[in-house]
């Protein structure tokens, strides 16, 4: 034997298998580490972001007021669904206000947390992403390090506190507009009256759900803008690296959201 | 005084630079020339410290460069202006607030005062009456010109310009070149030129370093790279004529 391995061997395609695996596994752990090295970055140069406060207003318009349309729209057929598919699925002698139940508690605990987070993930994580990565390319960001900003305070610390102020008042937005769609679709739909839609949201509704929810908002925020921001700016490779980037950041807020929906819910439920 | 001392850095394994020596005296444009990709660009960002070398050091005005805190870098990159190849307007900023964005959050001078001194750096580059402007509606050649104005607006002692005339048509180029020029005669500033367009060269150049393959196969004046006998030299400057 000499030890070499033959042509045509099965070992060799497995052995690929494993390698593909470990350098994915690097690389991931290569970025997780940069997105820490840039989340402490934040942190310890905090005070450079108090000379850049008109940019986090900015911010706070362009996350905040240019998402409201899309919040109403999203949230106004979420509680119209959610009220027509609980009417749909209780039995006729359960009461009618029983909807009124499902629908404030569905849409306080989850759905409109999450959703508007589904939704903000591609419009405002592509976005940032995409504006940052434009930046990162045309040498814009190297232009501001040269004339002496902290573009990681300058660009990124704005956004993130944008993303974690104005997620939670879109959520607010959200319940709102779900719970008057839930009462639109219950009355217009399914028929049922609107006091016992009214009476039933009485009954069961709680401000520690209300509150649980636009907690979520925080997180989410800060997830949705921290990864678009980071994936943003570190772009390689020009145009064609900005629109990867900008679907990597759609693919991993949302998985994101979805693993810390789930982890929230299990610790503070 | 810019002392480039043994540089040496590599990307993806390929060296570009390999022991790169140069001194820039003050008050002198001194123009690198060299192949696009040679590693002319990255010589100009290691000076202001947005890349690091992987061994050698930058000194200037007496400080290390590479081994400067994230303060001190700060404070070192007030010195320099620097105009990018495109520019690098930032475009959700209008033309005044791109030149006026260092004045506005480092120097703390009255906000009065800064619409003036955003006005004279864009007279000095030749444009007026372009403050409102967004970069997206300006040609090539004014946005170089609105980039160096930025890059001026601070008054800087040293300026670094990456290929100011790539992509420029003659006549722009020209307009360029005479600014450069003006730029060190009225405000005494120490210029690094990156090109690979000698023509322009020979118009702004007080020394030159030619890059090739990651080192510099020779500095001097204009009439000594002109007459060199270097076989390197000779095909580079023949090839770019």
């Amino acid at each position: 034997m000499d030890g070499t391995v033959p042509e045509n061997s099965q070992a060799v395609p497995s052995f690929e298998f494993f390698a593909v695996i470990g350098r994915h596994a690097l690389r991931f752990l290569e970025h997780l580490g940069r997105y820490f090295t840039l989340l402490w970055w934040i942190i310890r140069h905090f005070y450079f972001a108090r000379a850049y406060t008109r940019s986090v207003f900015r911010q706070m318009l362009d996350i905040g007021n240019h998402s409201i349309p899309i919040v109403i729209f999203t949230s106004a057929f979420v509680g119209m669904v959610t009220a027509v598919q609980s009417a749909h699925q209780l039995y006729d002698w359960i009461p009618r206000s029983v909807v009124g139940n499902l629908v404030i508690k569905s849409v306080l605990l989850e759905l409109t947390p999450l959703l508007t987070a589904l939704v903000l993930a591609g419009k405002v994580g592509a976005t940032i992403t995409a504006e940052l990565g434009s930046m990162r390319v045309t040498e814009q960001i190297d232009a501001l390090e040269t004339l002496a900003f902290d573009s990681v305070s300058f660009l990124i610390t704005p956004r993130i506190l944008a993303g974690i102020t104005m997620f939670p008042v879109l959520v607010i937005i959200g319940d709102f507009v779900a719970i008057l769609g839930g009462l639109l679709g219950a009355v217009a739909v399914a028929h049922i009256p609107a006091e016992a839609f009214i009476s039933g949201m009485r009954t069961s509704f709680l401000v520690s759900d209300a509150l649980f929810g636009i907690l979520k908002g925080v997180f989410f925020g800060f997830a949705i803008t921290s990864i678009a921001c980071y994936m943003g700016y570190h772009v390689e490779g020009g145009a064609e690296g900005v629109g990867k980037a900008t679907m990597s950041t759609v693919v991993l807020a949302c998985l994101t959201v979805v693993v810390l929906d789930f982890m929230l819910a299990s610790t503070l439920l | 005084m810019i002392n480039i001392q043994n540089i040496w850095k590599q990307f993806n394994g390929e060296y570009v630079h390999c022991g790169i020596s140069l001194d820039i005296p003050d008050r002198e444009t001194v123009v690198v020339l060299g192949k696009s990709g040679g590693g002319k660009s990255v010589l100009l960002k290691m000076i202001v410290g947005l890349i690091k070398p992987d061994r050698g050091n930058i000194v200037v005005d007496g400080n290390e460069v590479r081994t400067m805190s994230y303060r001190n870098l700060r404070a070192h990159r007030m010195k320099f202006g620097f105009l990018f190849q495109g520019a690098a307007l930032l475009d959700s900023l209008t033309v005044g607030e791109n030149v006026a964005l260092p004045l506005r959050y480092h120097r703390r001078k009255k906000v009065t005062d800064i619409p003036a001194r955003v006005k004279r750096a864009l007279e000095t580059v030749g444009l007026e009456g372009v403050e409102q402007m967004m970069p997206s509606s300006l040609s090539g050649g004014m946005r170089k010109r609105v980039g160096l104005a930025r890059a001026l607006v601070y008054e800087p002692p040293y300026v670094l310009y990456d290929e100011p005339t790539t992509g420029l048509d003659l006549e722009t180029a020209d307009g360029i070149n005479l600014l450069i020029n003006d730029l060190r005669n009225t405000l005494g500033v120490t210029s690094i030129v990156v090109t690979h367009d000698i023509r322009s060269a020979f118009v702004v150049g007080g020394l030159f370093a030619i890059l090739n393959e990651g080192k510099i196969i020779m500095t001097g004046t204009a009439d000594e790279i002109r007459n060199s006998t270097n076989e390197e030299v000779r095909k580079y400057i023949d090839s770019n004529l």
